[in-house]
This record gives structure tokens, C-alpha cells and sequence, in this order.
């Protein structure tokens, strides 16, 4: 499966940023540049990436309005690139995949193109993602000289830490030799949620969700411990709450 | 503003003098008990019932009008000449009556300079209390200006020390951003610049309000964590714990962020082995209380000794004072081996508005 992109950006440098970004994937390729709305409009009239990558604020047509001019079987999965916050509701109206604010963080990058992976998998009738149909209940932790092994119910959350995971199980952390990227993929779905780009928590453990001014939210564990979760996650993390119960 | 506004218009008002005299009417009422009974009596007294509540509306205008031009000598002989005016033009209307329904023979000049009592000592007595309510009224609007002078010099106030708060840390986190770069660790670099945009995001486009919740506090607070673990890695390790139904708490905005901030600089930072930050959040009966503790290092020889009293903590601490006068504690204790604990109650009170 490969991908198809296309950039659009008045400044040339975040044109190469976004570009350089996209190197690292194998199954990406640019289809073109623009520079302005207008060029990007007559473009997307004409051809049809998988993925846009669109600048919000443009002199002339703005991302918005390019996405407010198409036919929405003429609008490709979108990621919107912006400074700003309040452009948020108006891109999700738009049926925007996702937002990624400037400066572009490379994980939340990452993570906008998985989301757009998955989705175009969904569109062509592929299931997303490799599933695998064993989940790991049991990891292999170093204590010193000893080998221990942690249950994965008993895991209250987890932290990416560089190459490691960090597994915290009440007041102690456990630091598994795997990153946190991979580990994601083991654990079982239903009792496990990703909720930030560097965390992963235990559904059970929820105690309390609060919303933020700027759409990301607030968790607290039944044992105090204050996580953050980021927009990317929380619908997901809502469905599996519900799903687990937990309100 | 629009309490001020309000005070001066309720002073341009006629109707509250007018209404705050109106009870006199029953003292008229009361002056015509030992009449009851005789012929017209009622209807008589009725009568100057009714000039006098509309003779107070003129009377009104000419009071204001003279107060803010004349001495006030001068207002009071104005005043009673003209009460006494309208008391003999109420006798006047009487004694057409009273010759009408023939309860008196003929006009009789006495009839109309005499027992003016009945409405002229109402009258005067409604300009003494027309005096006070309007006095009343103008120091009441001269006290909500003083409140409201205080409350706009302490908002300054507050804003002038959020912004200290700023440039304070901006700079050394681009100064390790630098350092980042020419270290050529690219990604930490770019993790740390989005890290600082998240930061300055929250803390920049929050505007003028000086409490948010706790809920937004925390997660401020823990963009700054994320650059600080960049920086120290390993060596910094955290453990925030937050009581139940907390949340939508009110605190300060950037009131821990500074005190994490002096921790880990003067704390955390120096020592080799790196330290453990704890923070924790608890409800005690009405109060909201915050306990920051931390490891620290022992002896700071002169050199290294904070030249100013750390910015952080003395602006916390004026703050605290700007917004909650003398509701709210805040301790701060050094301990012989460098720890350190920072102690802070304010009263709890959920945010109004959801953030």
C-alpha cells in the first residue's frame, strides 16, 4: 500500500520540513507542491492525492477555503498544518484526518500518518494495521541480576523512556527493554488504551477524564497519578472506557 | 466599570428621593387622625396627600439644579420659599373646594395663609431626606470607583508578575534547545521546540484570567516537566498524585509551574544522582492544599548560592497575597540535608465556567 501526497505551504522552508518528514517512510511518495491556495485548488481539480498536507494560514485562499471549495469526493484525507488552536473545530466540520500545530512535533507527524494509513486502509477495504491475535499478559523485567516477571494487569500505566517502557506497578517502575511503539502493538486493546505519544494506560485504572481548554484532557488514576491525554486519542479512549464500563 | 456607571445613573434618578419620601404621606395621614370625622376631612387631607407626591417631582429638579450651582445656605432659603409657595397654592385648590361644597362661607385670605403645617412641613421634610439619599447615593458611587481602582491596580499588579514569569524560562529553554543543536541531537532538539510550543501555547493564549483550573495547572505545569525531562532524564524523577473530585479546581495560573521550575534548578539539577520531585494535590475541609516536596543538595557554597531570593518563589508568594489577602498559606521549608517542601493551601472552590 503506498501513499500519494501532496504539500501545500506559502513558506518554502515548511514545505522541506514536512518533505523531510515524509523521507523517513518508504511507502510515501510526494506527488507535488504548492505554494498557494489557488495552485493547490486547481491541482486537487484535477488529480487526486491519497493524503494533503495544507498550511491554514495562506495569503489569498487559506486551507480552509481550499477544503471549503472542493466536493467532498474531491477532498483527499487531510492533515492540516497551523500555528493557531482555533482552527481546530472549523478543520473536524471539514472532515479533516487531523491538525498538527508549528512547530510539527516527529511523533505526533508519525502519528497523523498512521491515522491516515489506517483510514485509507479502511477506504480501500483492507483491515488497518497488523493485527496480531495473541496479546502479551506476562514481561520479562531485570532487577539487578534477577529476572522478574510483571502480570499485565497488574501494570497501572505506562511511559516511553528512550528504548525502554517504563511498566509502573503502584509506587514502583519497571523499565521493559522494548520501545513503547512496539510494545502498543502487544497489549491487549480492551484492558490497554494509548493516550498520549509517550503513554499507554490500563482502562481499569480510570478514575476521572477532564477536558482542556485546548481539547486534549486530564486523567486521574484510581491511585492519584495525574496523566495527559492528547486530542489524537481521547475518542478512541472514550469508546474503550465505555466499552470497559468506566464513564 | 458598569457598577460605577450604575451608582451614577441610580443618582440622576428621581424616582428613589421620591419613593424614599413617599412615607411621609403617612405621617400627613397620621397628623390628620384627630380630624376623623369631620365634614370633608378626609377629602381634604387626601387632596394635599396628592400635591404633595406631585409637587416632590418639581421639587426634585430645582433641589439638584440649586445643590450643584449655589451655596448651600443660599438652596436652603431657595427651598423653603418655594415650599412655601406650593403649600400656599395647595390651600389655594383647598379653599376653591371648600367654598364649593360650601364647607366654608366666602374666600378668606386667612383661610389661605393659615394651617399651612400640613403640607409645608412635609415638603421641607422631603427635601431633608432628598439631601441624604443623594448624599448617600454619591458616596456609594465614590466607594464602588475607589473598589474598582483597587481591583484594576491589582490586576496590573498580577499581570506584571505573570509576565516576570516568562522571559525566565523561555530563555533557558532555548538556551538548552542550542545546546541541543550543536550537540547534533536533532530530535531531542525538535522534541524540546515542540515541547516549548506547547508551553507557550497554553501560557500565552490564556489572556487575562488569573485562576484556571487545576486540571489545566497540572498539564501546564507538565509541559514544562517534558522539557526538564529532556534536559535531566534519568535524573529526574516525578510522582504527582491528585485527590479525588479535584480537577475542576480553581487555582492560580502558573503557580506551580514556577515552584517546579525552582526544584529542579536549584535542587534536582545540582545533584549527581538527579532526585525525586513529589507533588500532591489534596482536599482538607474548605481548603485546597498543594505540598511540593523535593531533593536537594546540602551546602551551596556562596558562589552557587541564588544571588536574588529565587524569582519564582517570591512571586508566588505576592501573588497568593494579591488574590487571596490573608486566605491562604504558603510555607516553605529547607531542610538540613537540601530538601526542600513547599506547602500551599487556598481556599477550594470549584472553576464557574468550564475551562
Amino acid at each position: 500500500m503506498s501513499l500519494r501526497v501532496l504539500i501545500v505551504d506559502d513558506e518554502p522552508l515548511a514545505r522541506a520540513g514536512v518533505r523531510a518528514r515524509l523521507d523517513g517512510h518508504a511507502d510515501v511518495s510526494v506527488m507535488g507542491e504548492c505554494g498557494d491556495g489557488l495552485s493547490a485548488l486547481q491541482f486537487l481539480q484535477s488529480q487526486s492525492p491519497d493524503l494533503l498536507f495544507i498550511d491554514v494560514e495562506m495569503p489569498g485562499l487559506s486551507g480552509l477555503e481550499v477544503l471549503e471549495a472542493l466536493t467532498p469526493e474531491q477532498r483527499p484525507l487531510t492533515v492540516l498544518l497551523t500555528a493557531y488552536e482555533q482552527f481546530a473545530l472549523r478543520a473536524f466540520e471539514l472532515r479533516a484526518l487531523d491538525y498538527l500545530l508549528k512547530p510539527v512535533d516527529d511523533e505526533r507527524f508519525a502519528d497523523a500518518l498512521d491515522r491516515a494509513r489506517d483510514a485509507l486502509a479502511l477506504r480501500r477495504g483492507e483491515l488497518p494495521g497488523a493485527l496480531t491475535s495473541r496479546h502479551a499478559t506476562r514481561f520479562e523485567v531485570r532487577l539487578g541480576h534477577r529476572v522478574q516477571l510483571v502480570h499485565a494487569d497488574a501494570i497501572d500505566w505506562i511511559e516511553a523512556q528512550g528504548d525502554y517502557a517504563g511498566l509502573h506497578v503502584g509506587a514502583h517502575t519497571h523499565l521493559l527493554r522494548e520501545p513503547l511503539q512496539r510494545l502498543s502493538g502487544r497489549l491487549d486493546p480492551a484492558c490497554f488504551a494509548r493516550i498520549h505519544r509517550s503513554t499507554i494506560v490500563r482502562l481499569d485504572r480510570v478514575a476521572e477524564m477532564q477536558p482542556l481548554s485546548n481539547r486534549d484532557h486530564l486523567l486521574r488514576l484510581r491511585d492519584g497519578t495525574v496523566l495527559r491525554a492528547s486530542r489524537t486519542y481521547v475518542d478512541a479512549l472514550r469508546a474503550a472506557l465505555l466499552g470497559h464500563g468506566v464513564s | 466599570m458598569i457598577r460605577v456607571a450604575a451608582a451614577r445613573e441610580g443618582a440622576a434618578s428621581i424616582w428613589l428621593p421620591w419613593f424614599a419620601g413617599a412615607p411621609l404621606v403617612l405621617c400627613m395621614t397620621v397628623m390628620a387622625l384627630p380630624e376623623i370625622g369631620h365634614e370633608h376631612a378626609l377629602a381634604f387631607r387626601g387632596i394635599y396627600a396628592l400635591a404633595y407626591l406631585l409637587w416632590t417631582l418639581p421639587l426634585v429638579a430645582v433641589q439638584r439644579a440649586l445643590q450643584h450651582r449655589v451655596a448651600w445656605p443660599l438652596t436652603v432659603l431657595a427651598l423653603l420659599a418655594l415650599t412655601y409657595l406650593m403649600s400656599i397654592a395647595n390651600n389655594a385648590v383647598a379653599l376653591l373646594l371648600a367654598v364649593h361644597w360650601g364647607a366654608v362661607p366666602s374666600y378668606d385670605w386667612h383661610w389661605l395663609f393659615g394651617g399651612l403645617d400640613g403640607c409645608w412641613l412635609a415638603l421641607i421634610a422631603f427635601c431633608a431626606i432628598h439631601a441624604v439619599v443623594d448624599r448617600y447615593q454619591a458616596l456609594q458611587a465614590e466607594r464602588a470607583r475607589v473598589l474598582e481602582a483597587l481591583a484594576l491596580a491589582r490586576d496590573a499588579e498580577l499581570r506584571a508578575l505573570r509576565y516576570q514569569l516568562h522571559p525566565h524560562f523561555l530563555f533557558n529553554t532555548l538556551n538548552a534547545i542550542s545546546t541541543l543543536i550543536a550537540e547534533q541531537r536533532g530530535a531531542d532538539a525538535n522534541r524540546m521546540l515542540a515541547r516549548l510550543a506547547d508551553l507557550l501555547r497554553s501560557t500565552l493564549e490564556r489572556g487575562e484570567v488569573n485562576e484556571i483550573s487545576l486540571a489545566e495547572e497540572l498539564a501546564l505545569t507538565g509541559h514544562y516537566l517534558d522539557i526538564e525531562k529532556i534536559r535531566l532524564g534519568e535524573r529526574l524523577v516525578l510522582d504527582m498524585r491528585v485527590g479525588a473530585d479535584l480537577l475542576q479546581a480553581a487555582v492560580p495560573a502558573l503557580l506551580l509551574q514556577p515552584l517546579v521550575e525552582n526544584a529542579i534548578r536549584h535542587g534536582i539539577a545540582p545533584r549527581t544522582a538527579g532526585g525525586r520531585l513529589e507533588l500532591q494535590v489534596e482536599r482538607v475541609g474548605e481548603w485546597l492544599q498543594m505540598r511540593l516536596h523535593n531533593n536537594g543538595v546540602t551546602s551551596l557554597s556562596p558562589a552557587e548560592a541564588p544571588s536574588r531570593p529565587a524569582i519564582g518563589l517570591q512571586n508566588v508568594r505576592e501573588r497568593l497575597s494579591c488574590l487571596y489577602g490573608t486566605a491562604h498559606q504558603f510555607d516553605f521549608v529547607l531542610a538540613a540535608n537540601g530538601d526542600c517542601t513547599v506547602q500551599i493551601a487556598v481556599p477550594f472552590r470549584p472553576m464557574m465556567a468550564p475551562a
